[in-house]
Formats: structure tokens, sequence, C-alpha cells
């Protein structure tokens, strides 16, 4: 390697030379074959790369195949938005085939330093907030808190979710929807609490869904738990090679539900799948029918933005628009 | 208005009284026997302010960073309709499975309102105590209310557990570490404390429902952190003998009124805040004002009272400022000077006074053994006590 860097340089100093006598035939010879010289010193990088992270290329590898096809199905905008993640497409084809060769398990555990380049560095995501937490509410189909947005979002799509921005959301969205109600193919809403129709506090949901989706019981929080417990573990299920944020979100999951963890450091998809099934059982009939009750009385009660948006005990006189 | 609240309402000058919260009502059954305190509790005055104007201000406050952490680990233990909570209620205290039932009171619609958010506490824990099945399990920042020293106060738990062998628990989160099991005792008789007021007041909130007051477990669940995770761990407190110190407290509250009438009649605390409320009113009158209210220092006042700097001060020269233990061995020698004069031998010990003389001397014997052994000089430090002899002076600026 140095004595490729030592005769770059000596190529650099005769072409300056060359191009400084005027002499172009022997200025153009030179540059050419700096410039060979320069690509062999390039891949004589790029080898030293693979050699030294041979163990960590696989999450990298990991990136690209689950960006192509996100475990829900959709298209997901602009792929990886990393000009990195293209030497990591590079290196996909001999990390793959040197890992299949190893026999090497797929590495996505937390102790991964390779994958601790941050994907956030320096990159913005190309698609809008309000589309980011859409993409991670229809995976979890449920009513979320802007934290578990946040994690959902960064297991299993690309691009940074900034949770500060999340905050003001909800008033944004009903601003807009109160401006031009249905102007847009879907607004992020509140969920209603059972007894009062008001807005729930911290939870976003998605207008399209249907009402009984969107209300909160008293067994609700519960039951949208498990019910994104399910749909995380079968995202995880779904992933070619699970991200450590993935497996990470999903552990968090199968240590709070009983019967999902199994020991170990590692949480198994099925196993949580499974465990939360069977507590869902107990709760979702019951739960089923406070949320079909409340959502019965809030089409009679309540008009179109406070079906979405949750009506509010104020002080009276402006409530004028949920009454 | 009766004549004690007019005489308090007068002692604390023209503005509104302070709140009551469950920090001071526990702190109230520390030092019950502080005159001094007990009045300025009971007129509501802005202590923190008062030390400020006297210029020896509170050396502790709420520390912003402690705030901040303690409101992180208690989102993150009630997540997710309590999902953290509810595996630690079901591992370690056998909560069943079915017992899921979440309820949210930290605001009623959207509307944060006190009284709104109290009525609604009051409905959903009455309907709770009524019914069977359809109880619910989980109430998160509930309202309560009980009412010390003629004044309402508004307390506000972090949460309160049903159905655990049929009764309330009251559930405190706290951000002090366990480590191996054992975290700091004295956060945790503070905390243990704290909760006793929360169980007296959801007790009477049920009593005046027409419930059994037995409905609230003498238990309180205090969750924090394991370790140096952020994993939450639980611990069960029996905080009986807190209840028992916290009623007789209370019930001593009645006898403010005798308190305030032994004060002479024109007495006044008032700060006469100016347009941008610095204090105006000078120090000295301040300090006149209240000398007439007789203190008990104790160096666990610097832990719980804003005055605590400016009663030390007046207490340098009492032995009782140096602790219980000191007090107990010397007996009754209630003045540094007396002490050390009868451990010089300067001073016979009169009646009564021989136990702690004999300690005294026996223990300046030791120290100048120990002192000629390390060979160096004993110094006398006789000559400083001049500033010790505080009695005289206070006696000067009443």
């Amino acid at each position: 390697m140095e004595e490729l860097e030592r005769r770059i340089d000596e190529l650099r100093g005769a072409v300056r030379r060359a191009a400084a006598a005027g002499d172009r035939a022997r200025a153009r010879e030179l540059r050419g074959e700096l410039r060979a010289a320069e690509s062999a010193w390039d891949d004589a990088v790029a080898e030293l790369e693979f050699q030294s992270a041979q163990p960590r290329t696989a999450p990298r590898a990991a990136w690209p195949t689950s960006a192509a096809s996100p475990p829900d199905g959709r298209q997901v905008d602009g792929g990886p938005p990393d000009a990195e993640a293209d030497a990591g497409l590079r290196h996909a084809g001999p990390a793959d085939a040197g890992l299949a060769d190893a026999g090497l398990p797929v590495a996505g555990l937390s102790d991964d330093p390779g994958d601790s380049r941050p994907r956030a560095s320096g990159t913005r995501s190309l698609l809008p907030i309000r589309e980011q937490v859409h993409q991670a509410l229809t995976l979890i189909g449920v009513p979320g808190a802007p934290k578990l947005i946040v994690a959902v979002h960064d297991a299993f799509f690309s691009g940074p979710l900034v949770a500060a921005r999340l905050t003001s959301i909800r008033r944004d969205e009903e601003r807009s929807f109160r401006t031009a109600p249905h102007a847009r193919a879907y607004y992020l809403c509140a969920a209603l609490t059972a007894d009062l129709l008001a807005p729930a506090r911290g939870l976003l949901a998605v207008s399209t869904w249907p009402l009984a989706q969107r209300v909160i019981g008293p067994l609700s929080p519960r039951v949208d738990y498990l019910t994104a417990a399910i749909a995380v573990a079968d995202g995880v299920r779904r992933l070619p090679a699970p991200t450590p944020d993935a497996t990470r979100l999903l552990w968090r999951f199968a240590v709070n539900i009983p019967g999902a963890h199994a020991g170990g450091r590692r949480a198994q998809p099925g196993l949580v799948e499974q465990a939360a099934r069977a507590e869902l059982a107990v709760h979702r009939d019951q739960d089923l029918a406070h949320r079909q009750a409340a959502a019965a009385r809030a089409q009679a009660q309540l008009d179109e933005a406070a079906q979405l948006f949750g009506s509010r005990l104020g002080a009276a006189g402006q409530t004028a628009a949920s009454r | 208005m009766t004549n004690t609240e007019a005489r308090l309402d007068q002692i604390r000058g023209p503005v509104p009284p302070r709140p009551h919260n469950a920090r001071t009502i526990a702190a109230l059954t520390s030092n019950p026997a502080c005159v001094r305190r007990a009045i300025l509790d009971a007129a509501g005055v802005d202590k923190a302010k008062l030390a400020a104007a006297l210029g020896l201000p509170a050396p502790f406050g709420q520390s912003r960073f402690a705030i901040t952490r303690g409101n992180a680990f208690e989102q993150q233990v009630k997540a997710n309709g309590c999902a953290e909570l509810l595996r630690l209620l079901r591992e370690q205290l056998g909560l069943p499975i079915p017992e899921v039932s979440y309820d949210d009171l930290e605001e009623v619609a959207g509307n944060p309102g006190l009284p709104m958010r109290h009525a609604r506490t009051r409905q959903l824990l009455t309907r709770a105590a009524d019914s069977g099945d359809d109880a619910g399990t989980l109430f998160d920042h509930p309202l309560l209310c009980l009412e010390v020293g003629g004044r309402l106060a508004y307390l506000e738990p972090d949460l309160i557990a049903f159905r655990l062998r049929g009764k309330f628990h009251v559930v405190e989160i706290k951000s002090f570490a366990a480590i191996d099991g054992q975290a700091d005792p004295d956060k945790v008789a503070a905390a243990a404390i704290q909760s006793a007021v929360y169980v007296l007041a959801l007790r009477q909130l049920l009593a005046d429902s027409g419930h059994a007051a037995d409905l609230v477990a003498d238990e309180v669940f205090l969750v924090c952190p394991e370790n140096f995770a952020n994993r939450p761990t639980a611990a069960v407190l029996d905080v009986r003998k807190q209840l028992t110190v916290l009623r007789r407290q209370l019930s001593r509250l009645a006898f403010i009124a005798e308190l305030v009438e032994a004060l002479p009649p024109d007495i006044c605390l008032d700060l006469e805040p100016d347009a941008a409320g610095v204090a105006r009113r000078p120090a000295a009158e301040l300090a006149g004002a209240l000398h007439v209210l007789p203190p008990r220092y104790m160096p666990e006042c610097l832990a719980s009272c804003e005055m605590c700097r400016y009663c030390r001060d007046g207490a340098r020269a009492e032995t009782a400022a140096l602790g219980r233990a000191v007090r107990e061995d010397l007996g009754g020698v209630d003045y540094v000077e007396t002490a050390l004069q009868l451990a010089a031998g300067e001073l016979t010990a009169g009646g009564g006074e021989e136990d702690a003389a004999a300690l005294l001397r026996t223990a300046e014997r030791l120290r100048l053994e120990c002192l000629q052994a390390a060979q160096f000089p004993a110094p006398d430090f006789r000559g400083s006590h001049e500033s010790l002899a505080a009695p005289q002076s206070l006696e000067t600026t009443a």
C-alpha cells in the first residue's frame, strides 16, 4: 500500500511538471497512469476494509435488502438514504458469500459494533413526518404513543424520525382538518376515551381506521399493547436479518408479557406472538364490547371533527363545535 | 372565619396561603415540637421567601435534574397502559391476569382543573369500591383531598392499584435506585411517610362515601430502578406506624388555636413585596417578629425546612443544635458554653448535671491525652467562646 501511495505521489508530481512544461502528450500519459494507480489504491483500501470488518458487514448487507422489501409490503421511498449504503451494496456480494461459507449466524445482536454507525448521520428522511408516523402506525395497527411510534419506525423503516416533532402533530393535523376537511387522504388523529369521548392523552391514531379501532376503553391500553406486540413479532419474523433495533423492541415487548420470554438474550417472535395471543384471548371480548358501545355513542353524538379529534370539556360556550 | 384563622391570615400578610402537598404534610410529623414551624405552616407562609428575605436562604430546593429524571422514570413505568408496572404487580405481588383495566385521571377530557379531577377521581374510585367486576385496576394520577389545619390540600399519588386481594394500594414511583435490594433509608422513610399521607386521604374519601376504611391496604408499593439500570423493581412498604404518627400529628394541629392565642396580637410576617416581588420589609423587623415564635432546631431540619439556616444560626449556643444523640447524652446541659466549662472543670455540676459533667470531664481528659501523645499543643479555643454566648444577644434584639 505504501508503495502505491508513493507511486501516486510521484505520478502527481510528474503530471504537474509535464503540464507546466506544456508537454500535453506526456501529461496525458502520466495522468492515465495516475488514474490506474489511484484505482488500484482504492481497491486495496476496499479489500482492507472488507477483511477487517468481515463479521460486521452482515447488517450492512441486510440493510439494502430489508429496505427493498419492507415487512408490510409497501414501497419505501428513496431506499437507503445513505451514500455509504452503496458501499454496503457492493459488499453485499462478498459478505454474503463469505458468511454463507463460514456458516456464521447473521449477526443482529446489540453487541454488534459495525451497525453502530448512525444511520442518521447527516441524512434527512425523504418522507415527511406524517408519512413516517403513518407507516409506523399502520404496521402496529393500534393507536400508539410517540415513543412507541419512534421505536417501531427505527426498527423497521429507514430514515430518522425525530421524536420532538411528534408533540405538535396532533394539533397541526386538527387545524389542517378544520380548515379543509377531507383534503388529505388520511389524517393523524386522536384516540378517544370510551367514557367521555375525549382525546386520550399522548396517543396518535389514523383517521382511516374504523371508530371502534380508535376508541380506548379501560382494557384497551393492554389489548393494544398485545396487538402491537403481535404485529412487531410478525414484522421481525419477516425481516430477512433482524436489526438490533427490531430485536430490542421485540425484547421490550417480550419481557412484559407473561410466557413470552423463555430466558436467554434473544426474544423469539413465535413465542412472543403465542403468549400475546393467549393473554389477548382473556381480555378481548370485554374490550370489544366497551369499544363498540363507545363507538356507537360517538357516532350518534359527535360531529366529524370531534369523531376524529375528540371533544373536550372546556369552558361553557367554547365547546360549540363539538356539540 | 374563626378567630384563629383570622389571626393566621394576619400573621401571613396579604398573600394567598401556600398550599399543602404530601411532602409538607409529611414534614409536619418530623419536628412536632417546633412552635415556629407549626405557626408558619398553619398560616401558609412561604418559608423559602421568608428565609431569603432574612438573608439565610434555604440550601435546597428541588433539583431540576432530579425532577426530570423522576418524571422520565415514571413515564417509562407507566408507558403503554402501565406495561412494566403490570409485570411487576403480576410477578412480585400476584395480580391476576384479567386485571388490566387502566383509567387516566391526569386530566378530565382535556381539562386539567383540580376540582374536576377530584370529582372524577371520587366517582371512579367509589364505583370501583361499589361494583364487582367492572371495578378498574389502575388509576393513574388520581387527585385526593385532605383537610389539614382547616385548609384543603390536594394530593396526587402516582397511581392507585386495586383488586390486589380486593384492596386499594397506593403505588409510589420514585427514581432513587434500590441496589442489591437496598435503597437509601432516608429516602425510603420519606417515601413511606408521603405514601402514608395518601393512604390517609384515600381512606377518608372512601369513608365519606360510606365504605369501610380498611378497603385501603396498609401496604404501599414502592417502584424504583433496580441496581444501576432503568428496569423497575417493586417493594412493599408497611406504613402502619407512619399512619399512626400522622394521625396523631394531624389531630394535634387542632391545638394550633392555643399556640396562636399565646402570641402578641400585632405580630406580622408580611414581606411587603414591591411590584417586582422583591421583599422590602427590613430583615431586623422580620427577625424580631420571628423571635416571638420559639423554634426547636435539630440537624434534621436541614433536610426538611426552609428556615433551617436561620434557626441554626440562632441555636448556635445550644447543645440541642448538635443532634438528638448529643442532647440525650448531655442531659440537662443546654448551652455549649456550660458544657465546655463543665468539661474543663471550671464549673461545678449542679443538680442533675453530674452524669453529663462526668462524661464531659472524661472526654476532655481523653482528648488532652490524645493531643499530647501526638505532640500537638492543646489549642485554647476558650477565647472564641464569646461569640457563642448567644443567649444574651438574643434577648437584646427582642
